[in-house]
């Protein structure tokens, strides 16, 4: 029994979590949470092969790449932020359909000069020249930033890094620009912000992961495609 | 006898004999001169901690900086030769980890091919302790600088190819761009002042500082300049030139005639950074040399000639070559000639035949 078992991490508090257990049981799978709101330990009605245990978002995707829990609901954008190494890391199984948001770069609506990634490389390269300091950009996806501008062959700026109201960052003075996760860009444009027309780095959304690095026994890989063959669609 | 404790010494010992002084910077550095230097894309590889006031600092991820930066605090200006080995930490994708790494740096020498000369000669005894005829690849900061200078195109250009130079990706995109540049029919352009003040009262009303940042001058002065670079192109043959001078690249002297070849045909005078590279090639002797017109680190103070040695296996052994505006970059109040080169020690031992 042991050796057929699997783990399945579900986000344990809020909206995610609610409409993680909706999802699954629309397709006929129970999450239940016997120890309640308090309790990090759960289990799937009718399949005592998954054990269920509720964590914060962000630990689900480290705890994925790790190979610590064999799969969980998170943010795709989680898993990319964790570590460069992470969507290796990791198999998306399924698309949750909930949870839509883009990764993006925002710059003030008073740039008027920049609307593309190519401005920004140029605003960069000088900036220190005449400011005396690098570009500054606020964030808290540090990982993707730097991905994302190594590959547009930005080098010259600095991370601020921001762990919430990111927005608010150019108004207090804090950064020039910032890097954000948004659903809608009202909460952007209301700060005065414009995401650039090539800006959006990530495209995220809730997605039940597989981890790659877990121990997968042929035993527990048939487990996994039984759950995941419940899960279809 | 032929281990790698031998091989070991025999390296200490040249790095002693360069002449120099040894330098032995600390272990532990602040993490703030690297992150202004090379930004944030050199800054995801150090090893971080932080004080109590949450400063950082990082475990000493080369020998370059330090060494230049005690020399400027030194009060600059006097040549000066430092040579280094020892342990440098960076993050890899693996984890973190700790190299050995030696070197020399050679600052404000009077004479900066004879300065490159010896750098070239001290990696190479380097390498032939460890029994390697390594792959050298020259590229020509100095050379590329040069043709843009003279190709044919709007000034406005010349600095923002100049930025792309070293990253392929990055150039390719921005010749893409130009190649494909649309004649569109220009509409009437604000004046300054009008675009001065729009940029003005939005920037006030986002409550951002007009002083701190950019400055709604600075905005306006770049959008009307950006309006007038979509407007003035770039000369089709001026970006086959380019196209055509980067992707040369192969055994030293063809890729040197073929650069020569096509200095003659576009009409530029190429004379002194191209005798810079060819005297080097002499100074080589029987390594296979190879020039990539496309090559340079991403590092803007790098100047004149950089160069890259790899073994059998095609890891990188040695990188360096010169670098006039580093010092600059890092407070010297005039330019200062330096050059010099990193030995990754570890893979030079690697490729000791077993």
């Amino acid at each position: 029994m042991a050796q057929m078992t699997i783990t399945l991490a579900v986000p344990s508090k809020g909206r995610l979590e609610e409409l993680t257990r909706d999802w699954f049981a629309r397709r006929g799978l129970t999450i239940t949470r016997p120890g309640g709101a308090r309790s990090y330990l759960g289990a799937i009605e009718g399949l005592p092969e998954v054990t269920v245990r509720f964590f914060p978002a962000s630990e689900i995707a480290r705890e994925l790449i790790r190979g610590n829990i064999d799969l969980g609901v998170t943010g795709r954008d989680l898993i990319h932020e964790t570590s460069e190494a992470g969507p290796d890391a990791v198999e998306f199984a399924r698309d949750l359909e909930f949870g839509h948001a883009d990764v993006v770069i925002a710059v003030p609506e008073a740039w008027i000069d920049v609307t593309h990634m190519h401005d920004l490389a140029d605003v960069a390269s000088d900036f220190r020249s005449r400011h005396g300091r690098w570009l500054r950009i606020a964030t808290k996806y540090i990982t993707i930033t730097r991905q994302h501008f190594a590959s547009a062959g930005i080098a010259e700026y600095r991370i601020v890094e921001s762990l919430g109201a990111t927005e608010a960052a150019p108004a207090s003075g804090v950064a020039d620009i910032v890097v954000d996760i948004t659903s809608t860009g009202s909460t952007l444009a209301a700060n005065g912000l414009r995401v650039l027309e090539d800006g959006v780095m990530l495209k995220s959304e809730a997605n039940l992961i597989v981890s790659r690095t877990a121990q997968w026994t042929e035993q527990r890989r048939e487990t996994l495609n039984a759950l995941l063959g419940q899960l279809q669609g | 006898m032929t281990n790698a404790a031998y091989r070991r010494s025999q390296l200490e010992s040249l790095v002693e004999a360069q002449g120099g002084c040894r330098a032995t910077p600390p272990l532990l550095l602040s993490a703030g001169p690297y992150f202004d230097l090379a930004g944030e894309e050199f800054g995801r590889r150090l090893l971080l901690t932080t004080d109590v006031t949450g400063a950082e600092y990082c475990l000493r991820p080369d020998f370059t900086l330090p060494i230049v930066a005690d020399y400027i605090a030194n009060g600059a200006g006097e040549p000066a030769a430092f040579s280094y080995l020892g342990p440098i930490f960076r993050q890899r994708e693996t984890g973190p980890a700790e190299f050995d790494q030696a070197g020399i740096e050679l600052l404000a020498q009077p004479d900066g091919d004879i300065a490159l000369d010896q750098v070239l000669t001290f990696a190479r005894a380097a390498l032939s302790l460890y029994g390697i005829t390594p792959n050298v690849r020259l590229g020509g900061v100095g050379l590329f600088e040069a043709l843009l200078a003279q190709a044919d195109m709007p000034d406005a250009w010349r600095p923002r190819i100049r930025h792309r130079f070293g990253h392929t990706e990055a150039m390719d995109r921005l010749l893409s761009r130009l190649e494909q540049a649309p004649d569109l029919p220009r509409t009437e352009q604000p004046s300054r002042d009008e675009l001065v003040e729009d940029v003005t009262a939005r920037m006030v009303s986002a409550g951002l500082s007009l002083s701190e940042g950019r400055s709604p001058e600075e905005i306006a002065d770049r959008y009307l300049e950006q309006q007038a670079l979509d407007a003035a192109h770039v000369p089709a043959a001026t970006l086959k030139l380019l196209r055509d001078f980067l992707a040369i690249k192969g055994d030293a002297l063809t890729a040197l005639r073929e650069v020569e070849a096509l200095a003659d045909k576009h009409r530029l005078f190429l004379g002194p950074p191209m005798k810079a590279i060819r005297r080097h090639l002499d100074g080589l002797g029987e390594a296979r040399i190879t020039f990539d017109a496309s090559f340079s680190p991403r590092l803007d103070y790098y100047t004149g000639i950089v160069f890259e040695m790899r073994g059998q296996g095609g890891t990188v052994l040695v990188s360096g070559g010169q670098y006039d505006r580093l010092l600059e970059r890092l407070g010297a109040t005039a330019p200062i000639a330096a050059s010099g080169c990193a030995l990754w020690v570890d893979r030079m031992e690697a490729e000791w035949p077993k």
